[in-house]
């Protein structure tokens, strides 16, 4: 157990493109426009491009944050050369673990009167 | 779809664009990259038309470069980033376990091999190429006198007045010492037993011009030299470990021929020190005293000192060589008349090793050659390997693996099976080297700090890893470069790919390497046999010999020392077995002696070419009895008569000087002098055949024996019907009897002296003899190898021929006239290798010359022979084509 909440903390605290990644994905498997198309639905400013999200994808993978999904058969022609991702339990479980930390912070940050304002 | 040749050219734009990422990315996330660029184009194509497609473009671009460079920079997937050592190792390891016959013959091969490669490179580093354990070694040089005007010497010892003059010269010469390398008794107390040490006398400054202090103690003072100085010495570590090692002795009394030196200082464990004997190669020495006498007021025309001298820091060699040459011709003008004598400098290590250097780089040389053959040898087996598992390769391409992926797989494993070789034949090194150094020349420079270290053992793993990367390299750009397509096809024909072409190149020069070291290693054995059979001058079965110094403290009277030596002649010549006995101040093949130039009034050789007439000889004292000891031939005359011993001056002179100055007649009853001091002639009472002092093969300088009456370091040589070492007690005892003071040293048969004598050239012709078999046993596996392959890949061909009307034995001799070529080829290309492998040998042959015909004919035959041998058994296997059964299979 202790092993594998370290196995988590070394992920965090997660970049902001691998967060959004996480988040997409926790609503189900998407592919990597799907993905681009979820963070700018989420009114994200500045969206990560194309290059960026898929060094992030590869080096998820390779962390064992999420997985590629083996191909579904083609909804469509344009799909069989897309690479759909699925959230592991390990990603869920570091997702979490980001959000509880996010949330200590702004714990810390309201306390600090730093958002006082804005949480009024 | 009319918007389709946008996005088509959109895609190729992308897939351009790709390119700016490394290969690895390319191929796991290329086509989803596209793919969502592609998505999104479409997506702005429908929004806004060309323009924000035109948008899209240049965003993807600036996107890629940002990217891409990043993905270069720190690859995100971490096996990129570490190349994913473990499980490269894992894979590899895995491959390797399940061919296991194949991975322990490859690393059995590399460890022989290497461990060979190390123990020669052992010595060579230790001795050529590791600096000696002085401060700045590069700035100590020795200096010699050039005698060449007045005598046949090129290297001779300086006076002590040549010593001070270097001591006064200044400017580059930053110090100098005098050293005289002596033997003298030593025992640590009145009642222990006596054993004679080396010890070098010297200046007090010795250990501030070597740079090095003593671990215990201290050095000696300015002030500790000279006549009625105090008597001091100061032993390395070596002697103090033999005396006891204990700490407590600086400050304790040591009697060095009975007389009373206190202890100073003990060397570090690191340092030693090694002076040329008179003519001889370097030995060690195990302690320092200073001068008794005054250098200044020496001998100026009689040499005995060897000077080291050091040189301002980085002066460049030929300074330091012009301001000793200015030295020597001061010394010229005062003490020779000007008759061109000059003084040189040697730097301190190429002096030390020369004697050793020509025969260290022909094994090197060897060496190398070796490490080359065993690279060509793995090359061929991985190749061999390969082409093996070629349908694996082929599958694991078509299933997507990159080429590069199998290429890193490939080199990754030779360089597995070759560190792992490194390490283990680093193992057996260690080992060896051990061995090698017991059976090394006793006077081998730096013979005790000859062993693998890290630095040696990290080079050699690291040699490995090289050699089985480059070694893999053909493999690796055989199997990359291959279309995908020929490596499926030929994949179904088993071992029918390109690699032949390769492997066959790889036996030719497997081939041309082994015959350079077939051809070295058959010179060396030659050169080695004619040594084994040259005539030293004497019978060397049946003597024992053995120091028996018997210095003035002792014997304050040269009579003293001379009964002395009469009295143990008789008690030993009292033991049963003992033949004869007799005394000598050099011993064959020790090159000791004393060197004198003598002149034979109204000879009729004398040429009135004073040079030719007044030769440099050794002058040997000996005792009536030692020629026929010693077994040294008599060709004319008589030899000493012991009851004339001290009533005549008689002497017994060799066939060189007979020849030269009474041809055809006899040198029996005439009269020859030494020319230095005024000394009464001899009468020549005999003639004998040499008994080499130096060389086991070619004679020295002339010789002549004189009595040894009055000498005092002699030696004793004892001749037996009985094996000469039982007698050591009972000579030692009887000598005890007579005086408990002296001591005894050196004791060793004639046999072993001829032995130690050859030493150097028997490990040398082991060691080569021992590369070249190996050479020759990596071109026999290799050849049949490539022939063995050739038998399988042209099976059907040949079950064609069969059935076209030709013989099994026709086809042997088609496979082995393939084999006969590629061992053809190779032989011509090392032709030029002997010639270079010959011109590094000249130093170290004897009586071979490096292009001897007979050697090299019988070496290439043999070569021949073996590897037709090696092509000869797997062609058989066409023996047994049965070509109805392999048509209807194919």
């Amino acid at each position: 157990m202790d092993r594998d909440r370290r196995g988590i903390d070394q992920h965090l605290p997660l970049r902001g493109v691998e967060f959004h990644i996480l988040l997409s994905l926790a609503a189900g498997e998407r592919h990597g426009y799907g993905i681009i198309q979820d963070i700018g639905a989420r009114g994200e400013t500045t969206v990560p491009d194309v290059g960026t999200m898929y060094r992030a994808l590869a080096r998820m993978v390779e962390n064992g944050l999420i997985q590629a999904v083996v191909r579904r058969a083609a909804v469509d022609a344009g799909d069989e050369r897309r690479n759909y991702y699925r959230i592991t339990d390990k990603g869920l479980r570091t997702a979490r673990a980001e959000v509880r930390r996010l949330e200590t912070l702004m714990r810390a940050a309201r306390l600090g009167g730093l958002l006082a304002k804005e949480t009024k | 779809m009319i918007r389709d040749p946008f996005i088509a050219r959109s895609e190729r734009w992308f897939r351009l664009l790709l390119r700016l990422y490394p290969v690895d990315f390319r191929d796991e996330m290329g086509d989803a990259v596209v793919e969502t660029y592609l998505d999104r184009a479409r997506h702005a194509l429908n929004r806004g038309g060309i323009a924000l497609l035109a948008f899209a473009w240049l965003r993807a671009l600036t996107d890629s470069l940002w990217n891409g460079l990043g993905e270069r920079l720190r690859p995100a997937v971490s096996w990129r980033r570490t190349g994913r050592w473990g499980r490269d190792v894992e894979f590899a390891w895995r491959r390797l376990a399940r061919a296991p016959a194949f991975s322990l013959a490859v690393v059995g091969t590399l460890t022989v091999g290497l461990g060979m490669f190390t123990v020669v490179y052992t010595v060579v580093h230790k001795i050529l190429i590791e600096p000696l354990p002085y401060a700045d070694p590069d700035d100590l040089y020795f200096v010699w006198r050039d005698y060449g005007p007045i005598l046949d010497l090129k290297r001779g010892f300086l006076a002590g007045t040549d010593v001070v003059e270097l001591q006064k010269a200044g400017g580059m010469v930053e110090s100098a010492v005098g050293l005289q390398r002596q033997l003298r008794t030593l025992a640590v107390r009145d009642d222990t037993d006596p054993t004679e040490i080396a010890l070098a006398v010297t200046s007090p400054n010795v250990f501030d011009t070597l740079g090095v202090q003593p671990a215990l103690g201290r050095g000696f003072t300015r002030g500790e030299v000279g006549p009625g100085g105090p008597s001091v010495i100061v032993l390395t570590h070596n002697l103090w470990n033999r005396l006891g090692a204990d700490p407590s002795i600086v400050g304790r009394d040591l009697r060095l021929n009975g007389e009373r030196h206190t202890v100073i200082g003990v060397m570090p464990p690191s340092f030693t020190f090694a002076l040329h004997v008179r003519l001889g190669p370097p030995q060690p020495v195990e302690a320092f005293i200073t001068f008794r006498d005054d250098l200044a007021a020496t001998n100026p025309v009689s040499g005995s000192y060897a000077a080291v001298i050091r040189a301002r820091k980085g002066t460049p060699p030929e300074t330091v060589t012009a301001s000793v040459n200015a030295v020597g011709r001061i010394v010229d003008a005062r003490d020779f008349r000007s008759r061109g004598l000059k003084l040189y400098p040697v730097g301190l290590q190429s002096d030390l090793v020369s004697h050793v250097r020509p025969a260290l780089l022909v094994l090197l040389f060897a060496g190398a050659i070796l490490v080359l053959a065993l690279t060509v040898n793995l090359a061929s087996a991985l190749l061999a390997r390969t082409a093996q598992r070629e349908h694996e390769f082929a599958v694991s391409r078509a299933l997507g693996a990159n080429s590069l992926a199998i290429v890193r797989a490939t080199l990754f494993e030779g360089g597995l099976l070759g560190g792992v070789g490194g390490v283990a034949g680093t193992l057996v090194a260690i080992w060896a080297t051990r061995t090698l150094v017991l059976l090394a020349p006793l006077d081998l420079p730096l013979r005790d700090s000859i062993a693998v270290d890290w630095r040696i053992a990290s080079m050699v793993v690291g040699l490995g890893v090289m050699l089985g990367i480059v070694a893999a390299i053909g493999a690796a750009a055989w199997i990359s470069r291959m279309p995908l397509s020929t490596l499926l096809a030929s994949s179904a024909v088993r071992g029918g790919g390109g690699h032949g072409r390769m492997r066959r190149g790889l036996v030719v020069a497997q081939v041309a390497l082994s015959l350079v070291l077939l051809a070295s290693g058959g010179l060396v054995v030659r050169s080695f046999d004619q040594l084994l059979r040259a005539d030293p001058g004497f019978r060397t079965d049946g003597v024992l010999t053995m120091r028996v110094p018997a210095p003035a403290q002792f014997f304050p009277q040269a009579p003293d020392a001379t009964r002395f030596y009469e009295r143990v002649e008789r008690a030993i010549a009292a033991i049963p077995g003992v033949t004869n006995v007799g005394v000598t101040n050099a011993l064959p093949l020790t090159a000791a002696g004393i060197q004198m130039t003598i002149q034979f009034p109204g000879a009729p050789g004398n040429s009135g070419n004073p040079e030719r007439d007044m030769p440099l000889v050794d002058a040997i004292s000996t005792g009536p009895g030692y020629l026929e000891a010693m077994g040294i031939r008599r060709v004319e005359g008589r030899t000493f008569d012991p009851s004339l011993v001290g009533k005549v001056r008689e002497a017994v002179i060799d066939t060189t000087l007979a020849r030269q100055f009474f041809p055809g007649r006899s040198p029996v009853g005439a009269t020859f002098q030494f020319v230095a001091g005024n000394q009464p002639p001899f009468v020549v009472i005999g003639v004998v055949k040499q008994a080499r002092l130096y060389d086991v093969h070619q004679d020295g300088r002339p010789q002549v024996f004189i009595g040894s009456e009055g000498a005092r370091f002699l030696s004793l040589a004892i001749r037996t019907d009985k094996d000469p070492r039982v007698l050591i007690p009972e000579v030692r005892s009887a000598i005890r009897r007579i005086d408990s003071r002296v001591s005894l040293s050196n004791i060793r048969t004639m046999d072993e002296i001829m032995r130690d004598a050859l030493r150097q050239q028997r490990i040398s012709a082991v060691l080569i003899v021992a590369f070249a078999s190996g050479a020759l046993l990596l071109v026999a596996i290799g050849l049949f190898g490539v022939v063995s392959g050739s038998v399988t890949r042209r099976r059907r061909e040949m079950a064609v021929r069969l059935v076209l009307g030709s013989d099994h034995w026709h086809l042997v001799r088609l496979v082995l006239r393939e084999g006969a070529l590629l061992v053809a080829i190779g032989m011509l290309i090392g032709v030029p290798g002997i010639y270079i492998a010959g011109g590094l040998l000249r130093g170290m042959l004897v009586g071979v010359s490096p292009s001897d015909p007979f050697t090299l004919v019988v070496v290439a035959l043999g070569l021949a022979l073996v590897t037709m041998a090696a092509c000869y058994i797997p062609a058989r296997r066409a023996l047994r084509i049965e070509p109805a059964q392999l048509l209807r299979e194919g």
